[in-house]
């Protein structure tokens, strides 16, 4: 999963609390940046802006100028989460510090470049890594989930027959069916690869596997140009799993996977798979 | 004279001088009085005052951070809470720097305080 450690700048230029805002400024205008870590016996004290600065008058002391009240985050903070607290506290740097010490800087800009990455363009859904992002953090917070996994059923065949100017817009379609029933404090969904979608929920795992049925049959009964016949299988996994790391998930959303699969082979629209990994 | 040539028909001379005038007076020490109000914007915040009166006068005088509109901080002679507690003189203090300062002020006071005690005692 994509942290703030892989994109921050590490090479980051610091002020004393005991050099004036007229030097901090000096500072920020030579090296061209809009902030800088206030650093006092290798200890991270706060931050002075070129907000602060502009409030402040040039003879003050960075300590009487800067903010104290610091928002950091850990290296291994993802990049969602920094992207919330970015638009949460309304700021455009964020610090990261462990322990006190200051690791890095990432910018607001920096954030959302690379989120840009995990951003599927064609169909305006989040990529897979999202899917990993999102489950991690609900099992983090002992919420209890379940992934419906969409597969297409024979979707090779489409672009095959009709090209991949149509099964781009197959794609695309199958994403606006899948919005459409999306509850954004309930679900969360993605394209995972190719011809591939799925939904991380916290909906009660009771209701899921009819969520995963709606779904399926509303791509089933799209009035799909020139007669196509597009349906999908999808598989369900419930789990209030006690997972402990990122290669534990994997392995949940692999059953899913695995559970589309067995639907097809079934030749049932929705199969569900119970997980509990106590 | 060839043509171009400039000539000047009074000569004059150039002198500079220069006045001084010194003024003398001892600086002060503590160079703050008693009260010293200090403006959210001024040229020397909160951490700045304390460390000049710790460096100056260490041990007399307490800064205190504020929540205000105009002032951030106010420093205050310690020997004067023994007189009058902070939370009676302060208000007292800002009310009187609030009506003459700005932000960007720095404001000196010094205080009388006088306490008057009438007893009564029997005969």
């Amino acid at each position: 999963m994509t942290t703030v450690e892989n994109i921050m700048n590490r090479r980051i230029i610091t002020a004393s609390p005991f050099d004036s805002v007229r030097k901090a400024a000096e500072m920020m205008n030579e090296f061209k940046v809009g902030c800088l870590p206030v650093i006092e016996s290798g200890q991270l004290v706060g931050i002075i802006t070129s907000r602060d600065i502009r409030c402040s008058h040039p003879n003050r002391l960075v300590i009487d100028a800067m903010s104290k009240d610091l928002i950091t985050v850990t290296p291994s903070c993802s990049i969602w989460d920094a992207a919330e607290i970015v638009e949460r506290y309304k700021i455009e740097r964020l610090v990261v510090a462990e322990d006190g010490k200051l690791l890095g800087i990432v910018t607001k800009l920096e954030l959302y470049h690379e989120l840009g990455k995990h951003f599927d363009t064609l169909t305006g859904l989040n990529k897979a890594e999202y899917l990993y992002y999102i489950t991690g953090k609900l099992i983090r917070n002992n919420i209890a989930l379940s992934i419906v996994f969409i597969d297409l059923d024979g979707f090779g065949e489409v672009d095959k027959k009709y090209g991949h100017i149509i099964g781009d817009e197959v794609l695309y379609r199958v994403a606006n069916i899948i919005k459409a029933h999306v509850d954004e404090k309930l679900d969360y969904p993605c394209r995972y690869a190719g011809d591939e979608f799925a939904v991380v929920t916290v909906r009660p795992a009771s209701t899921v596997k009819e969520y995963a049925l709606k779904i399926v049959n509303a791509i089933a009964s799209y009035n799909w140009d020139g007669g196509m016949k597009i349906t999908a299988s999808a598989g369900v996994v419930n789990c209030q799993p006690a997972i402990k790391s990122d290669c534990d998930i994997r392995e949940f959303v692999n059953i899913a996977s695995l559970a589309s699969t067995k639907a097809k082979k079934k030749g049932v629209p929705v199969f569900t798979v119970f997980c509990n990994k106590e | 004279m060839s043509t171009g040539e400039m000539s000047f028909s009074r000569p004059f001379e150039i002198g500079r001088k220069a006045e001084i005038s010194i003024r003398l007076s001892e600086f002060e020490i503590p160079p703050i009085q008693d009260v010293l109000v200090v403006g959210k914007k001024a040229p020397i915040g909160p951490e700045a005052v304390k460390r000049m009166v710790d460096a100056l006068s260490p041990e007399q005088y307490v800064v205190i951070r504020l929540e205000h509109d105009v002032f951030e901080a106010a420093v205050l002679k310690k020997s004067l809470l023994k007189f009058i507690p902070q939370d009676k003189l302060l208000p007292i203090i800002l009310k009187e720097c609030s009506a003459i300062a700005t932000e960007d002020s720095v404001i000196k006071a010094q205080l009388n305080i006088v306490v008057q005690v009438n007893k009564v005692v029997d005969l």
